[in-house]
């Protein structure tokens, strides 16, 4: 067992001293504050285009759009967020990420930059926060870029409602039948 | 040395030819079950099957399935020569039908890149009781057979598929002295040979694993039996001289000849040998066969006393030949969105702004596109027709699990299939699979009674289900239905009042019957006390409704206690491209498919009735429909409020009328359905979406979805 993981540790580890990814955010601004979300998970940035809205969804998925033939859902961060809806104008983005093969758009004020954070600058999310605050729940951690801090996104979190674990564990339940 | 064969693509096509032999090994099994015993061209086909099985495994070194195949064959080989009449005919069916899961079973093991490691002593110890069995018979005279045919596998051929055209061909490869591996050349020449061969039998046989058999080939040569529609010269080009290839003898020859195989002995092949040494050679063997067995008459089917007619399976009327390729179907998909997309933007060329400049002069572009819409029309209906499956192959399956569930709950079974060559989309057979083997389960399982009870309830009939298929409106109906018990109402309901299902204080008496039947779809519903080997293994009711669900179809239950009950599945025949009606409403386009939209009418406000409650009603030509307002029930913004700006569409499904109040029409246009992505959760009445002539995406409307 020892000798088979050995060598794949060790592949591991050359992949990731070649990783340009590693440690890098995309990061934007929504509100006052500046989220980051780990660049692996983006796929690209577009500029706004019109949205199909569909009916009878939580009010935060502001539809579909036309990426290339594929039709994905987008979502508006601010109101996942709980915060104030804004004006989409021409400098509103859509920052397309992937999350574990689910393609969803997110809607953003601004992009900013797009930074490194060593994992030793980033922080647990403060044990004090109130979760009915809404963002805390989707904010894993807290990283430090000189002066300013950016909340760090679980990109998991964001997009998927705390119903899902209990919509899935449902599902296994349902094993027996007629 | 066999491991430096690259073995990928011969993988593949041992895989791909023994899974359409298995196929039709079981279809003709099974059609045959209810027989008295197999006729002969059935057990001649079973006896080939197996014999190619075994031929082929033991090129691809997959020992277990070559050692099992051959016990079959073994079976198979003494029927077709002993014609003996105390068979155990559904022994005999689940032997065949054992052999046949366990050959699959090892062919997934490889398919998913395991090592066959399935072991056949003990189906094989079976068999060999069953043969001696049947060898030595019970109450009847005993048989001397010709004993273990392996010993001596090239004295037995299997009569080919002969056609007229057929020609026969004794082929001696030498080799150089000098080759290396002459072995591996020779299986180069089988190998380059079974592109053509009808049929193909070598000396030595066994080229692949027995080393020494190379020594044998450059000795002697190496030596083939072909049957072909080639003629020579084809042959020897297919052959071909290379460079460890000294010397090709060919020599066409009679059928009589080439029956007789490799009856030549350890002698050197004599291929001159005329017909008439080996007519003769043949008589001295019939001769010897006639001493060692008994009566002639054992040679034919004995014909069965008059008044008790044989049953046997019907002759099928063979079907021409037609040419077929394999193609992998990720390339179908491909093939079809692109066409798809081909589709939208042939919409984005006609529907182009730029055309709508006034004054432009279109005659001949209009010619050149209505000629390129046709074409795209052609094409679309091509892919389609390429796609379209017919359900012969998924209602065989349901045969087969009738007769195992039958078998092992001792109920006697009638299956019969009704409109088995209606032809499906491939996906969506795929989806149906699964659902359709649990209806069939529950069908066996809990709708048909035991033959006790169905005699103290006084039926008559054998327990039967039928699995029919039709195609009708565009969709295809599935249903599956038994004689059986029926679904008992009051016991959903008690289970369903028991589950705090249903409304407090509404009584039992004011659910429909369909209502209560659908409660059993619902998860965790099992009316059953106990679970059996069969049912509740996992996949219930309201997975088979799930399933049914993610394809856009619908599943109906209908039952008459005591009478049986039906399931009837109405699924779409296609997923990809429906014709559609665009419609628009506020800011936003729905599609509505066509089939499904029986008029468009404009109407007055004078013809609207409005009920206390907010419903309304339109009276058209004296009868009164449902109105719904798109608008107002998904709550869009800026839709038109009086009747008479906007339009009613009037949809039919089901046998209900609802009148669909839109802004709009847009037009009629052939759609490519996606579906809306799985992160939106399902919305009530919409099925998924497209993509516009410019780009913007509209709704696909289920108008299911609507009604109550």
């Amino acid at each position: 067992m020892d000798e088979i993981s050995k060598p794949k540790a060790e592949a591991v580890a050359v992949t990731d001293e070649h990783d340009t990814q590693k440690g890098k955010y995309m990061t934007f601004k929504s509100g006052e504050e500046y989220y980051g979300l780990k660049i692996q998970y983006v796929n690209e940035i577009i500029g706004f285009q019109e949205i199909t809205p569909v009916p009878e969804t939580e009010d935060y998925i502001m539809g579909l759009i036309n990426l290339r033939g594929k039709i994905i859902p987008v979502i508006d961060v601010h109101r996942r967020f709980n915060q104030e809806p804004f004006e989409y104008d021409d400098r509103t983005c859509i920052i397309v990420v992937d999350v574990k093969s689910t393609v969803v758009g997110l809607i953003v004020e601004k992009i900013a930059e797009v930074v490194e954070i060593q994992e030793e600058n980033i922080l647990p999310p403060p044990s004090i926060s109130r979760v009915d605050r809404g963002q805390n729940k989707y904010v894993y951690g807290i990283g430090k870029v000189g002066d300013t801090v950016k909340l760090l996104l679980d990109p998991e979190r964001l997009l998927n409602d705390e119903e899902q674990p209990a919509a899935e564990k449902t599902n296994e339940l349902m094993v027996e039948g007629e | 040395m066999a491991d430096e064969f690259n073995t990928e693509g011969m993988l593949d096509m041992y895989l791909f030819e023994n899974e359409q032999l298995l196929e039709q090994l079981q279809e003709m099994v099974l059609d045959q079950k209810d027989a008295e015993c197999f006729d002969e061209d059935s057990i001649n086909e079973i006896f080939r099957t197996m014999h190619t099985i075994k031929g082929s495994s033991g090129i691809m070194m997959f020992d277990n399935i070559t050692a099992i195949s051959h016990k079959l064959e073994d079976v198979f080989f003494y029927l077709r020569e002993s014609h003996p009449d105390n068979v155990p005919h559904l022994e005999l069916v689940e032997h065949v039908l054992e052999v046949e899961d366990f050959i699959t079973g090892e062919m997934e093991k490889i398919k998913s890149g395991q090592g066959t490691d399935g072991d056949p002593s003990e189906i094989i110890a079976r068999l060999d009781q069953f043969l001696s069995k049947i060898q030595n018979g019970e109450g009847t005279e005993t048989k001397e057979l010709p004993k273990n045919v392996h010993e001596e596998p090239r004295q037995f051929y299997i009569a080919p598929v002969a056609s007229s055209d057929s020609r026969f061909y004794k082929i001696n490869v030498i080799f150089f002295q000098e080759t290396e591996m002459a072995n591996v050349h020779a299986y180069k020449v089988v190998y380059a040979l079974k592109e053509i061969a009808e049929d193909i039998l070598y000396s030595p046989e066994d080229i692949i694993a027995d080393e020494s058999s190379a020594q044998t080939i450059i000795e002697k040569g190496f030596r083939i039996l072909l049957q072909a529609q080639a003629s020579e010269e084809e042959v020897r080009n297919i052959i071909g001289v290379g460079y460890d290839i000294e010397r090709v003898d060919i020599y066409e020859c009679q059928a009589e000849e080439f029956l007789q195989g490799f009856d030549f002995g350890e002698t050197a092949i004599d291929l001159e040998s005329s017909v008439e040494e080996i007519e003769a050679k043949k008589e001295a063997k019939k001769e010897e066969k006639k001493e060692n067995e008994i009566a002639p008459g054992d040679f034919v089917i004995k014909p069965k006393e008059p008044g008790k007619p044989k049953k046997l399976a019907k002759d099928k009327p063979k079907s021409d030949k037609a040419t077929f390729i394999s193609v992998n179907v990720n390339k179908m998909d491909m093939l079809m969105d692109l066409i798809g997309e081909l589709v939208i933007s042939e919409s984005v060329v006609m529907q182009n702004p730029d055309l709508k400049v006034p004054g432009l002069d279109l005659t001949n572009f209009n010619k050149a596109a209505t000629q390129m819409a046709k074409i795209s029309t052609d094409l679309q209906n091509v892919i389609m027709s390429m796609r379209m499956v017919p359900l012969t192959n998924t209602f065989q399956k349901m045969n087969r699990i009738v007769f195992d569930v039958s078998r092992k709950l001792g109920k006697d079974i009638d299956f019969e299939m009704v409109g088995e060559n209606t032809e499906v989309d491939k996906n969506i057979i795929e989806h149906i699979s699964d659902p359709l083997m649990h209806l069939v389960r529950n069908a066996v399982d809990h709708g048909i009674e035991t033959d006790e009870e169905r005699k103290s309830t006084g039926k008559k009939e054998k327990g039967k289900v039928t699995l029919s298929a039709k195609t009708e409106a565009g969709k295809v109906w599935i249903s599956v239905t038994d004689n059986g018990r029926g679904l008992e109402r009051d016991k959903i309901l008690a289970k369903a009042r028991k589950q705090g299902i249903l409304e407090e204080g509404k009584p039992d008496s004011a659910y429909t019957d369909k209502e209560v039947y659908q409660f059993i779809t619902l998860p965790g519903f099992s009316t059953n006390e106990q679970v059996t080997e069969y049912s509740g293994r996992g996949v219930g009711m309201d997975v088979v409704v799930q399933n049914i669900q993610t394809i856009g179809g619908m599943l109906e239950i209908e039952s008459k206690p005591g009478e049986g009950s039906t399931m009837n599945l109405k699924i779409p025949l296609t997923l990809a491209i429906v014709d559609g009606v665009v419609l628009e409403t506020g800011t936003s386009s729905f599609v509505v498919e066509t089939g499904l939209v029986k008029e468009f009418v404009s109407v007055r406000e004078d013809m609207m009735i409005h009920e206390p409650t907010g419903d309304e009603f339109v009276m058209l030509r004296g009868e009164c429909f449902p109105v719904l307002r798109l608008g107002d029930w998904y709550g869009l913004k800026g839709y038109q409020q009086s009747v008479e700006d906007g339009m009613m569409v009037v949809l039919e499904l089901d046998g209900k009328t609802i009148c669909m109040f839109v802004d709009k029409l847009v037009g009629k246009q052939e759609i490519v359905v996606k579906p809306i992505p799985s992160y939106i959760k399902k919305v009530k009445g919409i099925s998924g979406c497209t993509q516009l002539g410019d780009g913007s995406i509209a709704l696909i409307l289920d108008p299911s979805g609507f009604i109550e």
